[in-house]
């Protein structure tokens, strides 16, 4: 791997250009403690407002760090498959407390507390003291986009990844899509052991598979229109980054695939056609669990043309895209989380993303192993801070400090 | 012993912790009450009633709602008694706390019927599950012909289920049935109303007049 510096160019906010031209209002972590998240046993970080790096070796809590933002935002994790590894080895507790500030154009700014805790398998959120309504209300508060090494999995891997992504995005769009997506699959799942029981030949009335379809039709019905809308959204975003991260002579289109219907007379009557073959298959045939967001380059399927570099690339712009079309859906610049993104592609295309995610405006952590990599022309000393983490302690470096 | 209690404390708290709502926390300040705080009394007083709890009480055998059982050993619930009731009115319900929740309201005066249990598969619960041949009999009685049925289990997947299931059973025999409206609590401002619960408000509207 080339070893020359990486420029993240990053454009300095405006101020406002006169009346009606207010600038983007954006959000920015102030402050960030974190007590038993993996091997980080206790941190407290007091981020810059533009770009903060995140310097160790590998397997200090580099990504630990990241997570625990990830969390105190969304009371998720973009790499746990169960909340309970987030907590530190030995501990009960994992907690997160962030200081967020929303700004909106010269207004004063305005802060909030959020905190994010585990304890055994209970996960509990709070905003400025209080719980909140939902947890889908909670995770649209202070927007992240997280892009880590797993995602490049996005265009090459199964159809799931894809729809959690429309699923993010869609929960930005209408805050009631994850209701419909929870009741869809316990509808979906009950339809299927109704089913299998009647296969069994054990007595099940048709009153009682109706029941589910009815719901499995409504509320999946729900979803699609939720996701086509998060697709009609993304779209044009996704183009635009990629033709400024990829080859500009390639066109990208990106279209929805849905595994159901949006009618729901014609969910309901696929449904009711398909009993006795969904008896026997792992999951239904039809439904928005089924659904894909179908990309292709020139119109060819990516899968099978697109290379290497070429994946990578889209990668970068599907996560591009999702910052663009958070920020228009929520009216707030998200905060961008890279893990470890200079690992895993090559330094122009990691300059690509810089470039197009420099424009973005938006707070940034970005992990490194290599700390003399990340240079930043267009960033005031004041907007940049560097952290080390090693052992899971995290100390601030001094700005002109040698690694 | 755990903890320290000495094991037949422990095993009271163990105990207690049964109880639905009770941690174990709270189990063991109630065995430790039971052992220093409250006198002899209580606790036999107690003990005695639990023991002969279920000879006096037991499910209502017309509508499954907690009854007291009379001199002739026969279990009917005040609300079946009660003959100021519009016997024309069936309320359907998943649990007797519901049926009391209702109650409270006072907007029910029809009668009930709780089902006991939802409709759920995934919890190995199905539709020969649920007492729906004593709902049909209790439909059918000739001494109180039920001409308008509520639905009023749960918003949830398996209760919304539940209520579609009986619509289909009861639509066949006839009957008008209804579902509980759901939206935004009484009272309470819009604002503070959950995304979820103002949408499906504005989805379930009414057209006036």
């Amino acid at each position: 791997m080339s070893a020359s510096p990486i420029a993240l160019s990053l454009t300095t906010p405006q101020a406002p250009g006169g009346p009606g031209g207010a600038t983007p209002p954006s959000l920015l972590l102030e402050r960030l403690l974190v007590r038993g998240v993996r091997n980080v046993a206790h941190a407290d970080v007091q981020p810059a407002p533009r770009v903060n790096v995140i310097w160790g070796n590998n397997g200090h809590g580099k990504t630990s760090l990241l997570e625990a933002i990830y969390f105190a935002a969304t009371s998720r994790s973009f790499r746990a498959h169960r909340m309970g590894e987030l907590v530190q080895h030995g501990e009960k507790v994992a907690s997160v407390r962030a200081r967020f500030v929303e700004r909106w154009g010269d207004l004063p700014p305005l802060a909030r507390e959020q905190v994010a805790s585990i304890e055994g398998r209970r996960c509990a959120v709070l905003i400025d003291g209080n719980r909140p309504p939902s947890l889908a209300s909670f995770a649209t508060r202070s927007p992240v986009v997280a892009f880590h090494p797993n995602e490049l999995s996005l265009t090459t891997g199964p159809a799931s990844g894809r729809r959690t992504l429309l699923d993010r995005l869609a929960l930005f769009m209408d805050p009631r899509s994850a209701d419909h997506r929870a009741r869809y699959d316990r509808a979906l799942r009950a339809r299927h052991e109704v089913l299998r029981r009647a296969e069994r030949a054990e007595a099940v009335g048709d009153a009682e598979i109706e029941a589910f379809e009815e719901l499995c039709a409504v509320h999946g019905a729900a979803v699609t229109r939720a996701r086509a809308a998060a697709v009609t959204a993304l779209g044009p975003e996704l183009e635009h980054a990629f033709a400024h991260i990829a080859a500009p002579g390639l066109s990208l289109s990106a279209r929805y695939a849905p595994g159901g219907s949006a009618d729901v007379q014609a969910a309901r009557e696929a449904l009711a056609g398909q009993r006795r073959r969904d008896a026997h298959r792992p999951s239904a045939g039809f439904g928005p669990h089924r659904d894909d967001l179908e990309l292709s380059i020139d119109g060819h399927p990516v899968r099978v043309v697109a290379s290497q570099g070429q994946h990578r690339a889209l990668t970068l712009a599907l996560k591009a895209a999702e910052t663009a079309t958070i920020r228009a859906a929520r009216g707030v610049e998200p905060i961008l989380l890279l893990d470890d993104v200079s690992s895993e592609l090559d330094p122009d295309r990691t300059e690509a993303l810089l470039t197009f995610l420099g424009t973005a405006r938006g707070q940034v952590f970005l992990t490194t192993t290599r700390r003399e990599l990340i240079v930043t022309p267009g960033v005031d000393a004041a907007d940049r801070r560097d952290f080390r983490v090693q052992d899971g302690a995290v100390t601030p470096l001094s700005p002109g400090e040698r690694p | 012993m755990r903890g320290g209690l000495p094991a037949r404390l422990a095993r009271v708290a163990q105990m207690l912790a049964r109880l639905p709502g009770v941690g174990e926390k709270t189990a063991q300040r109630y065995a430790l009450f039971f052992a220093t705080t409250a006198d002899e009394a209580t606790a036999r007083e107690l003990g005695t009633e639990l023991v002969t709890l279920r000879e006096h009480v037991r499910p209502c055998e017309r509508c499954n709602h907690i009854a007291e059982v009379g001199e002739d050993g026969r279990a009917r619930c005040a609300i079946c008694l009660d003959t100021r009731r519009d016997g024309t009115l069936l309320c359907i319900v998943a649990r007797v706390q519901d049926l009391l929740a209702i109650e409270r309201s006072g907007a029910m005066r029809g009668r009930y019927f709780v089902l006991g249990r939802l409709l759920s598969p995934l919890e190995g619960v199905g539709a020969e599950d649920l007492p729906l041949e004593a709902l049909r009999s209790r439909l059918q009685d000739p001494g109180e012909p039920i001409r308008e049925v509520l639905v009023a289990t749960p918003p949830s997947v398996d209760g919304e289920a539940t209520a579609l299931l009986l619509a289909r059973e009861m639509g066949a025999m006839g009957i008008q049935v209804s579902r509980i409206a759901s939206g935004v609590p009484h009272g309470g401002d819009l604002e503070f109303a959950d995304q979820v619960t103002l949408g499906r408000a504005i989805e379930g509207r009414k057209s006036f007049g």
